[in-house]
């Protein structure tokens, strides 16, 4: 930002705006300066609810009486918010949900994917295009038509309120599984051949072989399952209903909807939902991009 | 024969546990949801009442104010958000000052989970000292507007507040695959754009737009089918009836409160059904309307 600020009051003995954008570089600097903010004004944009957010979550007052003018930093700075926001829900609890549901169906998501996208990849067997066929219809069928079903069939099988009803559902998909077979119908036969050779087995050449070549299309996948799980509202409000079972997003929609009358506690509990994501995004960010990219899926 | 049959057993293995799973929770749930639509309630029994349901949805006032809202803010947000991503990836491309740190921040909002995210714009959008107003005051604009109070169809009402809220939630994911498109378009074609002495604005409009069109496809059905399942943050803001005045009620929150509020399972399936079927139709006109060779090597956007 610096050099581009001085480039301008450099070219300004030229006089006229004409003058100024007569030079090629000049005219290529102006229209830096000019993306620049254009993109700046967006990014604060994106930057200002959050925190606000913060600001107001730091702030005692806040539950009583909101300034009318927004502050971006508390008048009275002040952690109550977040005791009350801690005391008042077993928010640890539901992280530790979030965790057990996410790690347990993204593993899955990704064992189930890749096997079966091996088999479909680089098999032989009878059917084997129709069965793909079949798998595929899936991505047509959105889960909200078949939500009220699975529901139903939860309930059968006494399985409403348990982790196995957050995660059961989840651990294979046929988005996930195309993604396996175009990944790995690229890696050459020659590979798989010379292990056969040396008699090693289908599920020692997957595992030794063929998940070790995954790598990027497996992070694409742990990026997409993470984000759709821990991030889920409408299926834990079906099949969940005891507390000690909320995971955190599901937790923080219930609070939020039945406690907004205190701000800045509110703001508190989201923060706490938002912020650890937040940091882990900062270190992942790269991978989290490239998973989006390399699939065009999104959260 | 029997050598090759074991041979190729394996496979079945591999694909076994995906395709029990697949009848289980996609397979059996689709059927039961057809099933189901043509079914009501008797003292706990089900039975067959035919299409009755469907006659009896399709003259819902309720329902079909719905049906409408859904495409409503949904049309609306795909027409905001498409171009005005576009604009913003097409600048992002051209800036070499911290470029990949505003696409990190554009993306943010991606990652928060929707509640959260719809949770602090209920704040936001608070009339008298919310983040929007509060800056609005600050600008001397009066009357404040109303915002998430406001069931009305004007331009700062609940609908306007929650396509705003999509717009910012989604654009950076947006620009994300609309860089990944200008970033596929070859560059011989701007070599020789410039060669014929065209310039910046003209070998946008004539080159890369038109070379984006698969990723506008792209974008148009994926955003299409997220518009018609839109759910959560309209849940978060304005609970199962989407209130205020029902102004914020979308198919799927109609589907809810009808299943789990008033119990009424086979009438939800019914809408379902007409949800899906209405999924598959957006879909097709959206594929038939652009469907070009380029689709097939869109796979990879």
């Amino acid at each position: 930002m610096a050099s581009t600020s001085e480039s301008i009051s450099s070219a300004r003995p030229a006089g006229t705006l004409r003058g100024l954008l007569s030079s090629q570089r000049n005219f290529k600097r102006l229209q830096q300066v000019i993306i620049f903010i254009i993109m700046a004004i967006g990014a604060i944009a994106m930057i200002a609810p959050f925190e606000w957010m913060l600001a107001t979550s730091f702030s005692r007052s806040a539950n009583v009486a909101m300034p009318r003018i927004p502050r971006f930093w508390p008048a009275d700075p002040s952690t109550f918010n977040y005791k009350v926001a801690i005391t008042n829900l077993p928010l640890v609890r539901y992280y530790l949900n979030s965790l057990i549901v996410t790690t347990a169906s993204t593993l899955g998501y990704l064992f189930f994917s890749s096997l079966t996208g091996y088999a479909f990849a680089k098999g032989r067997f009878v059917g084997k295009s129709v069965l793909f066929i079949i798998l595929l219809t899936t991505l047509m069928i959105p889960f909200e038509i078949r939500m009220i079903p699975m529901y139903l069939l939860m309930r059968q099988l006494h399985l409403n309120d348990t982790y196995a009803a957050l995660i059961l559902p989840f651990i294979s998909g046929g988005f996930g599984t195309f993604l396996m077979r175009q990944y790995i119908s690229a890696i050459p036969d020659e590979l798989i051949d010379a292990a056969r050779i040396d008699g090693a087995s289908e599920l020692t050449i997957y595992a030794r072989i063929i998940l070790p070549l995954c790598g990027p299309a497996l992070a694409a996948l742990t990026v997409l399952s993470a984000l759709w799980r821990w991030n889920d509202v409408l299926w834990p409000l079906l099949v969940i209903s005891d507390r000690s079972l909320y995971t955190i997003t599901f937790g923080l929609a219930i609070a939020g909807r039945s406690q907004g009358i205190f701000t800045g506690v509110a703001l508190a509990t989201s923060a706490i939902a938002i912020l650890p994501l937040m940091l882990l995004y900062l270190f992942l960010q790269r991978y989290i991009i490239k998973g989006i990219m390399l699939t065009g899926l999104k959260g | 024969m029997l050598k090759k049959l074991r041979k190729s057993l394996i496979w079945y293995v591999f694909i076994a546990p995906t395709f029990f799973l697949y009848a289980l929770f996609v397979a059996y749930p689709t059927f039961e949801t057809f099933r189901l639509s043509f079914f009501h309630e008797v003292a706990t029994r089900q039975e067959f009442i035919g299409a009755l349901h469907y006659v009896r949805l399709l003259s819902n006032q309720v329902f079909l104010a719905a049906l409408l809202n859904t495409a409503f803010l949904g049309i609306i947000f795909l027409l905001i958000i498409i171009p005005l991503s576009l604009v913003m990836a097409s600048l992002l491309n051209n800036l070499r000052v911290w470029p990949n740190l505003f696409k990190a921040i554009y993306f943010l909002p991606q990652i928060t989970s929707t509640v959260a995210v719809a949770l602090v714009f209920s704040f936001v959008f608070q009339p008298n000292w919310g983040l929007v107003n509060g800056l609005l005051r600050q600008l001397g604009v009066t009357p404040l507007p109303l915002w998430l109070a406001e069931p009305r169809y004007v331009l700062t009402g609940s609908r306007a507040a929650v396509t705003i809220l999509a717009v910012w939630v989604a654009l950076g994911y947006y620009m994300l695959i609309f860089q990944a498109g200008l970033q596929a378009v070859p560059a011989e074609l701007y070599d020789a754009a410039v060669v014929d002495g065209a310039g910046p604005l003209q070998t946008w409009w004539l080159i890369t737009i038109p070379s984006l069109r698969p990723t506008f496809i792209f974008l148009l059905i994926t955003g299409t089918i997220d518009a018609m399942s839109r759910f959560s943050d309209l849940w978060t803001l304005g609970g199962p009836a989407g209130t205020p005045a029902r102004s914020l009620q979308t198919i799927v929150l109609y589907m809810y409160q009808t299943a789990f509020e008033s119990n009424d399972f086979n009438l939800a399936s019914a809408s379902a059904v007409i949800l899906f079927v209405v999924v598959l139709i957006l879909t097709m006109v959206n594929f038939r309307s652009f469907l070009g060779r380029e689709f097939s090597s869109q796979s990879g956007a």
